[in-house]
């Protein structure tokens, strides 16, 4: 009894705290949501305004726009990224020399600021300067354009998130696989089992724990990819790059519309959540099965 | 130059230097600024203030993307701390009716703006009957660090004559060919970037975006003939003389095509002149030459300003504000403006733009850019401006990225500017749409 009061008693500030950071700050956004807010002298004057944010919202065509191609970043660049980081990390698990070294070059990508990898990128993708558009110049006699066209802009930005965060997925799958019991491993090679039979039948069913972990972790990072694309397309050309965070930001920030701003990062997080229940229920169908 | 202008020039020269160095001693203060290419100026202008006055000057320099919640957050609370901050012409209508800048004849009643500085088309005073940045019936609010408005870059080894008119321009792209690829970069880029460039061609057409907002009429006239003819050169210039997919240019990707001397001409920002002259950027350095932006044959020179203000919070001590008072009237100085010019700043002091600096090589752009700045227009100065800029930033990179139709792009952005003039209760109205 003594020990159960002690734990609530020691664990109650750190839980105040935890609340006071994150359920003020959501209440107070469905707050902000439901209404027109302006700053004034006096302080900040607020009128109930949830029906027109609501009528806004349904006919806000760019918004479902940045949702679609939000969707699309998350799952292809998940995707890309798991798949990748799992093959780089079965590579460095078989290497015997250097694995240290080629554990800390694959870290290069995420230790550079997302101002350099912006403008790195975009000069490496300038069509008249890139080495990229030179490159393809050389081989196809093509000038490529790949930000300035509707059609390749939203995969420049996922091939630049797909060399910046795969390093990620090396890392954690590359734990995993070397979490792995040795002797299950060493069992199945002497009952002949060959390495896609291993991969398929051993590897992945016990790799998935960190799979799961790792594409949950990278799909929501994905959803909240503003930076390079703020930097490299800014949303454009037309609205071919224009994705959730960065729309939600140009209504709050540069807009100045907090109210409408507000209820644009609600129906956001609960995109978001309901993209995570989805895949939790499906880990959980897989799991039953 | 002669003599006479030698002695003159000498003459203000001397007789700033006096009124500059008469600052009274004054408490510290912090400056708010973004780290514009200009910015190396400013902050050597600090130093000499802080040298010529010993009055002290903290600088807190920010990226552009942060400036804004920085000077929101600073103003709004009880006690700000900064005593002058920068802000960019698209917000400054926020923070006047918001009252969050104290005016400046407050401070000082004597205080007034010389006729000789670059009121950036009155944005530096308020109007608070009319609610509208205007001098006429206004009270000065802040002062211009940079008005930046466009000039007209060119070089001069493959252009004869500078152009005057839209009809030049397309006459020197019908002739390209040679060592440099493109006769004419233009700025495409979605959002404020095609917006703030295609307005000196709106301008210069006649159009614009609504009707008489200062006087209250909201009506939405983005889709009259007149935008529409500035729309099509503008297309026509991008797609006929241009890099291939103006859609993804901006300003630094146009200076780069300068600077590298793929390209022959463009309308950039007068911040950008620095870098033209700098050997370890540019390969035609002494190459470019500057003129103000070409007019269609029977139309006038028009601009468009993207200027910069800077002014005092309302929540600073008055001992603080009378020290940001101090400053700015040493930054308009004949003297200081010199040297802000000499460290790679923009002046707004017409006497220095046009007096013996701007006789030096160095300094060409300097009387191109007063003259522009004598017809330079603010545009989208009302609370919806951001919104109604996102509109015609989106719609104008879809016309000249072909998404749209010229006539679809623009009677799409009216009828959306024009809903949003709704939604705000403005009194506004539309043209009949295009065919």
């Amino acid at each position: 009894m003594f020990d159960r009061h002690f734990r609530l008693i020691t664990i109650a500030p750190a839980a105040l705290l935890i609340l006071s950071l994150t359920v003020v700050p959501a209440i107070e956004l469905v707050r902000m949501a439901g209404a027109k807010i302006a700053f004034t002298n006096d302080g900040v004057e607020r009128t109930a305004a949830l029906a027109e944010n609501i009528g806004r919202l349904a006919n806000d065509w760019i918004y479902w726009r940045a949702l679609l191609n939000t969707l699309a970043f998350v799952i292809t660049s998940t995707l890309a990224e798991l798949v990748l980081g799992l093959v780089l990390a079965l590579a460095a698990q078989r290497m015997t020399r250097a694995k240290g070294m080629v554990r800390t070059l694959m870290l290069m990508p995420i230790l550079i600021p997302p101002v350099a990898i912006g403008n790195m990128w975009r000069l490496m993708y300038n069509p008249e300067f890139g080495i990229i558009a030179h490159l393809v110049d050389q081989v196809a006699g093509v000038r490529l354009d790949m930000l300035g066209s509707t059609s390749t802009a939203l995969l420049a930005v996922i091939i630049v998130d797909v060399w910046h965060w795969t390093p990620f997925m090396f890392l954690i799958l590359l734990a995993g696989l070397e979490g792995l019991p040795e002797e299950v491993m060493q069992a199945s090679h002497l009952d002949g089992a060959n390495s896609l039979q291993r991969l398929r039948f051993i590897v992945l069913p016990m790799l998935w724990p960190a799979i799961a972990v790792a594409f949950v972790f990278r799909s929501i990072g994905a959803f909240k990819v503003f930076d390079q694309i703020y930097l490299l397309t800014s949303g454009g050309p037309g609205v071919s790059t224009e994705v959730l965070s960065l729309y939600v930001f140009k209504v709050f920030f540069q807009n100045n519309e907090l109210g409408y701003g507000a209820l644009l990062s609600l129906v956001t997080i609960a995109i978001v959540c309901s993209y995570l229940a989805v895949f939790r229920i499906a880990q959980r169908t897989k799991g039953a099965l | 130059m002669t003599i006479l202008t030698r002695l003159l020039g000498s003459s203000a020269l001397l007789a700033s230097t006096v009124l500059a160095t008469q600052a009274l001693p004054a408490e510290p203060i912090t400056i708010l600024i973004n780290t514009s290419p200009w910015y190396g100026g400013f902050e050597a202008l600090v130093e000499k203030y802080e040298a010529d006055t010993g009055n002290k000057v903290s600088i807190d320099a920010v990226p552009l993307g942060g400036l804004l919640e920085k000077a929101r957050n600073a103003v709004r609370g009880p006690a700000g701390n900064y005593d002058i901050v920068n802000l960019s012409n698209a917000w400054v209508v926020e923070f006047y009716a918001g009252n969050y800048l104290t005016p400046l004849t407050d401070i000082d009643p004597t205080f007034s703006f010389g006729d000789n500085i670059i009121d950036a088309d009155g944005l530096l005073y308020w109007n608070k009957d009319k609610q509208w940045p205007m001098k006429h019936g206004g009270v000065p609010m802040a002062f211009s660090p940079n008005a930046n408005t466009h000039l007209w870059y060119y070089r001069t080894d493959q252009i004869e004559k500078p152009p005057e008119t839209w009809d030049d321009v397309l006459k020197t792209c019908r002739s390209k060919g040679g060592e440099v690829d493109y006769s004419v970069v233009v700025r495409g880029a979605r959002g404020n970037p095609i917006r703030f460039a295609f307005s000196t061609y709106m301008l210069s057409f006649g159009g614009s975006i609504e009707k008489d907002a200062p006087n209250g009429d909201f009506t939405v006239t983005f889709n009259s003939p007149e935008v529409k003819h500035a729309l099509e050169l503008y297309i026509k210039l991008a797609k006929e003389c241009g890099p291939p997919n103006p859609g993804s240019i901006d300003q630094g990707e146009m200076i780069q095509y300068l600077v590298s001397g793929k390209a022959k001409q463009a309308g950039i920002v007068v911040a950008a002149q620095a870098q033209m002259d700098d050997p370890e950027k540019s390969a035609v350095v002494g190459k470019i030459s500057y003129t103000v932006t070409p007019r269609p044959a029977d139309g006038a020179n028009r601009d468009v300003w993207g200027s910069w203000q800077m002014g005092i919070p309302a929540n600073v001590p008055a001992e603080r504000k009378k020290a940001a008072m101090e400053f700015i009237k040493y930054f308009q100085s004949d003297d200081a403006q010199t040297y802000y010019a000499e460290a790679g700043g923009i002046p707004v002091s017409r006497t220095v733009l046009e007096g013996p600096l701007s006789e030096q090589e160095k300094f060409r752009w300097m009387r191109p850019y007063s003259q522009a700045s004598r017809y330079a227009k603010q545009l989208l100065q009302y609370q919806e401006g951001a919104e109604i800029e996102q509109i015609i930033g989106l719609r104008l990179n879809q016309a000249l990225i072909g998404e749209l139709s010229v006539d679809d792009a623009l009677n799409t952005a009216a009828t959306e500017i024009h809903d949003v003039f709704v939604r705000t209760g403005r009194r506004t109205g539309l043209l009949p749409p295009l065919q």
